[in-house]
C-alpha cells in the first residue's frame, strides 16, 4: 500500500516538473515586515504576469541563503537580493546580472544605536565602543552585518571580536531594535530604513534607545536575474524585465519592498559591497 | 540492579548513587565554566508587548493558516511513514557495528541541518522537508526497535515447532510480543515529527514553524500567540485526530496536496558532490592535482583554522551548555514527577500539571530561549532554561505514566514514604537511563539553540551555512555527529 504512494508521489512530481518549466519564478524577502509575504508577492507577481505575458510565480523564503541556493539552483530566476547576498549570487551564477535597485538603495546607511544606560563618547567623530556589548542583525544581512562590521572596523582599528565583550545576531533589525531598547545588548546595528518607519510608527521608546552614529552611504537591495531568460522566455527578456520593473508605480505593490520606486542598475554599483566582503572575509 | 560491592571504601555507596553523582560531579564542573551572567535589564516594554499578544492572539493575522496547518501534519506523516519503511529493516540487522555506527552518525545531525543539506541539493521542495524528517527518524527507529525486539521474551520462540521457518518465528516469536510497544513508541515519535516539522519551517518548509518565526523575530506577537496556541493545541488533540485508522486516509490526501515538487536535477547533485563539499582549494581543481605539495598544506591550513576557530570552541560550548541543561533537567524532572503522581496528587493538580507538561514539552526551544533572553540577557542561561524546561515536560510525561502504573502494597501507608521508598527506587534505572538518552537529544538541539547566538557548533554550522560555505559546513557537521556518537557510546558502557 505505502509503496504505491510512494510510486505515486512519484509520478505526481514528474507531472509537477513540466507544469514547472514554462513559469518564470521570484523570490523577495523584505527587509522590513516579512508578514503576508504570499499574499503581497503574489499580487507582484500577478503584475509581472500581465506585464511580461508569460505565467509569473512567487516563492517565498525565509532567508538571503534560502534566496541565493534557490537562483543558483535556477529554481528562480529573479530576485531581490541584499547587497550582500546579490553578490555572493551572482558569484555563484555567471551571467547574472543586477538590473534594477530601489531608489533609496543608491544611498543606503546603517545606524548604530546604544541603549541609553551607555553613555559613549566620541573620538574622531566614531563613537568609541570597545568593551560593550554589541548586536548584529541577521548573519548574511548587508545593513544589520557586513557594512556596520566594516565601518567599525576601520574606524576603531581592530577585528570586531577584539573590540566587544559579546557579540550576537539578533536575525532581524526589528529584533535588534527591541533588544538594544531592553538593554539585552548595549549597542546595535540597523537597517536605517527600518529604524526610520518604527520610530514614525511609534513602535520604539525613544528614551530608551537612540542613534549614535550613521554610516556613509553605499548601495543595497537590487533585482538580479538569471543568465538563461532570454533563451527560455524569449529574446529580449531580460531588457523587457527590467522596463517593466521601473515602470512599477502602484505604491500598493511598492510598499512590500518597500521602495519608493525602481531605477535602473548593473553589476559594477555593487564593486564596493564586494570589496568589503572580501576586506573582512566574509566572502574568499 | 548491579551493585558493585568492594571491600575498599564506598561499598556503601550504590551503583546508581555512583551514577547520580558522578553527573552531578560533571554539572558542577561545567555549571562553574559557563557563561550565566544575567544582565540587569528593562524587558518589561518588551515582555508587555508579548504577554498583550498572547491575551488578545490574532487568528486571521496569519495568511494560508489552514495550509500550514496541514503541511505541518503532512510532512510529519510522510517523513514518519519513510522513516519506518528505512528503520525497520535496519532494525533488524542493526547488531551489525558497521550499521549501529552508520545509524548513530544520521541520527547526530540535527532535522534543521539535514534539511539545509537537502536543501542545497532538492531546493525548496516537499522532498527536502520529508527526507529531513525520515532520515534521522528512520536511524532512531532503527535503534529503539532493536532494542525492544531484544526484551522479547523466549519462551515463545522455544516452543514453536520444529522447522519453522525463520520469518514465521520472527513474526510470531518476537515481534507479536513487542507490537503494543512499538506502535506506543512510533505514536509517540509521531508526536515529535509534528514538532520538527513546525520547526522546519524556520528554515523555509511551508509548515507552522515559517509563520511561527517569522512573527516572533519581527515582533507580530497577536499572530505568534495565536500560532504557538493552535500548534499546543495540534499536539494535545493527537490522539483525536491521529486514530490508526483515519491514517490510511490521511496518508493519500498529504501525497496528493503536497505542495509541487521542482524537477530533481542530477547535476545539481553532482554540483553538490563533486564541488560544493570540497574545501575552497580544492574546487575545480583536476584530482590529481589534489595532492600537490602546496594544494595539500593549503587544505591542511584551512582544515586547521577551521577547527582551531570554530570546532573546538564550538564542542566546549555545545558540552557545557548540554551537561547544564542535563543537571538542570535532572532536578526539574525529580521536582515536578511528584505533582504528576496519582500517589501524590489529587486529580486537579494531575490535571493542571498535565497541562502544563503539554505546553512544555510543545514549544519549540528556540521560543523558550527566545524570550528567556529578554529576560536574562543573552549568556547561555536562557539556553539552558529553555532545554531544561522543555527536555523535563518530556521526561515527566514519560515518567508519570510508569510511577502510575508501580503496584503498592497496602503495608505502606504515608504518601512519601510510598512514593520516595517504592516509587523512586523503581523507576530510577528507567528515569536514568531516559536521561542520558536525553542528553544526546540535549546535544543535538543546542544547534538549534545555536541559530539564536549561543555559539554552540549549531552557531558555527549556521553561519557557515548563511557564508555559502558548505565545505565548512559539512566539516562542522562531521564533528558535531561524532561527538554525537562519542556521547552515546560512553553514555551505554556508563548504564550496562
Amino acid at each position: 500500500m505505502k509503496r504505491t504512494h510512494l510510486l505515486s508521489a512519484g509520478l505526481l512530481s514528474l507531472f509537477s516538473t513540466f507544469a514547472l518549466s514554462a513559469t518564470f519564478t521570484f523570490t523577495a524577502i523584505p527587509d522590513a515586515d516579512e508578514s503576508n509575504l504570499r499574499t503581497r508577492f503574489e499580487k507582484v507577481a500577478d503584475y509581472l504576469s500581465e506585464q511580461l505575458d508569460v505565467e509569473v510565480k512567487y516563492i517565498p523564503v525565509k532567508s538571503y541563503s534560502a534566496a541565493i541556493t534557490a537562483f543558483r539552483n535556477n529554481q528562480v530566476q529573479l530576485a531581490w537580493f541584499g547587497g550582500l547576498s546579490g553578490v555572493q549570487a551572482r558569484g555563484l551564477v555567471p551571467g547574472s546580472e543586477a538590473i534594477a535597485q530601489g531608489f533609496e538603495d543608491q544611498y543606503f546607511k546603517s545606524y548604530l544605536i546604544a541603549n541609553h544606560s551607555v553613555d559613549i563618547k566620541s573620538f574622531d567623530d566614531f563613537p568609541v565602543l570597545n568593551n560593550y556589548t554589541f548586536t548584529f542583525g541577521s548573519k548574511g544581512s548587508t545593513s544589520g552585518r557586513l557594512m556596520p562590521q566594516f565601518f567599525i572596523e576601520k574606524n576603531l582599528g581592530k577585528p570586531v571580536e577584539q573590540i566587544f565583550k559579546r557579540i550576537g545576531f539578533s536575525g532581524d533589525h526589528s529584533r535588534t531594535i527591541s533588544q538594544v531598547e531592553a538593554g539585552v545588548y548595549q549597542v546595535g546595528a540597523v537597517n536605517y530604513k527600518v529604524w526610520d518607519t518604527a520610530v514614525e510608527k511609534g513602535q520604539v521608546d525613544t528614551s530608551k534607545v537612540k542613534v549614535i552614529w550613521e554610516s556613509p552611504t553605499y548601495p543595497d537591495y537590487q533585482w538580479t536575474v538569471h543568465s538563461g531568460v532570454d533563451n527560455d522566455f524569449g529574446a529580449g527578456f531580460k531588457e523587457k524585465l527590467t522596463q517593466v520593473l521601473i515602470g512599477m508605480t502602484d505604491k500598493d505593490l511598492l510598499a512590500s519592498f518597500p521602495r519608493s520606486s525602481f531605477i535602473p542598475a548593473k553589476n559594477s554599483d555593487y564593486q564596493p559591497i564586494e570589496r568589503v566582503a572580501k576586506t573582512i572575509g566574509m566572502i574568499d | 540492579m548491579p551493585r558493585t560491592m568492594t571491600f575498599a571504601g564506598f561499598s556503601f555507596v550504590g551503583h546508581w548513587q555512583k551514577i547520580t553523582l558522578l553527573l552531578l560531579l560533571m554539572v558542577s564542573v561545567c555549571w562553574f565554566f559557563a557563561d550565566t551572567e544575567v544582565i540587569a535589564l528593562e524587558p518589561w516594554i518588551e515582555l508587555g508587548r508579548m504577554g498583550q499578544g498572547f491575551i488578545h492572539p490574532n487568528f486571521f493575522a496569519t495568511e494560508y493558516l489552514f495550509e500550514a496547518l496541514w503541511q505541518t501534519i503532512s510532512f510529519a506523516l510522510l517523513g514518519i511513514t519513510l522513516g519506518l519503511l528505512l528503520g525497520f529493516p535496519l532494525a533488524l540487522c542493526y547488531q551489525h557495528p558497521l550499521i549501529a555506527a552508520i545509524c548513530a552518525f544520521i541520527r547526530a545531525i540535527h532535522e534543521i541541518f539535514w534539511a539545509l543539506i537537502f536543501l542545497q541539493i532538492f531546493g525548496l521542495s516537499a522532498i527536502t522537508g520529508i527526507l529531513a524528517i525520515a532520515l534521522p527518524y528512520a536511524a532512531t527507529f532503527a535503534r529503539i526497535f532493536s532494542d525492544i525486539l531484544q526484551q522479547a521474551p523466549r519462551h515463545t520462540l522455544f516452543s514453536l515447532p520444529k522447522g519453522t521457518d525463520k520469518l514465521s518465528a520472527f513474526i510470531y516469536g518476537r515481534w507479536m510480543h513487542m507490537y503494543p510497544q512499538i506502535v506506543d513508541y512510533i505514536r509517540y515519535r509521531f508526536e515529535c515529527a509534528l514538532r520538527s516539522s513546525a520547526v522546519l519551517g524556520f528554515i523555509g518548509m511551508p509548515t507552522l514553524g515559517f509563520y511561527l518565526e517569522s512573527a516572533f523575530r519581527q515582533g507580530h506577537y497577536e499572530q505568534g500567540g495565536a500560532l504557538l496556541i493552535l500548534f499546543v493545541l495540534l499536539i494535545g488533540s493527537i490522539r483525536f485526530w491521529a486514530k490508526p485508522i483515519f491514517l490510511w486516509l490521511y496518508l493519500p490526501l498529504a501525497i496528493y496536496f503536497l505542495p509541487p515538487i521542482p524537477a530533481i536535477d542530477g547535476q545539481i547533485i553532482w554540483r553538490f558532490l563533486s564541488v560544493d563539499i570540497l574545501p575552497p582549494m580544492l574546487q575545480g581543481q583536476p584530482f590529481l592535482s589534489w595532492f600537490d605539495i602546496d594544494i595539500l598544506s593549503k587544505v591542511f591550513d584551512w582544515a586547521y583554522k577551521l577547527i582551531t576557530q570554530q570546532v573546538f570552541p564550538g564542542m566546549i560550548a555545545t558540552l557545557v551548555l548540554a551537561f547544564c541543561a542535563l543537571g538542570l533537567t535532572y532536578l526539574l524532572t525529580l521536582i515536578l514527577l511528584p505533582f504528576n503522581t496519582r500517589l501524590m496528587m489529587p486529580k486537579v493538580i494531575i490535571l493542571i500539571m498535565r497541562a502544563v507538561n503539554l505546553i512544555l514539552r510543545s514549544l519549540p526551544e528556540y521560543l523558550l530561549a527566545f524570550v528567556l533572553m529578554m529576560l536574562l540577557g543573552p549568556s547561555m542561561l536562557p539556553a539552558i532554561i529553555a532545554l531544561a524546561l522543555h527536555n523535563s515536560g518530556l521526561m515527566v510525561f514519560l515518567m508519570a505514566r510508569q510511577a502510575d502504573s508501580v503496584t503498592v502494597p497496602l503495608t505502606y501507608q504515608p504518601r512519601i514514604d510510598q512514593y520516595s521508598y517504592l516509587v523512586i527506587p523503581n523507576l530510577y534505572p528507567h528515569f536514568m537511563g531516559l536521561l542520558f538518552y536525553r542528553f544526546e537529544v540535549i546535544i543535538r538541539e543546542t544547534a538549534i539553540l545555536g541559530m539564536i547566538g549561543v555559539m554552540t557548533l549549531g552557531f558555527y554550522v549556521d553561519s557557515n551555512f548563511s557564508e555559502i560555505r558548505f565545505s565548512g559546513a559539512l566539516l562542522l557537521l562531521v564533528f558535531t555527529a561524532g561527538l554525537n556518537v562519542i556521547v552515546d557510546y560512553l553514555a551505554r558502557r556508563l548504564l550496562h
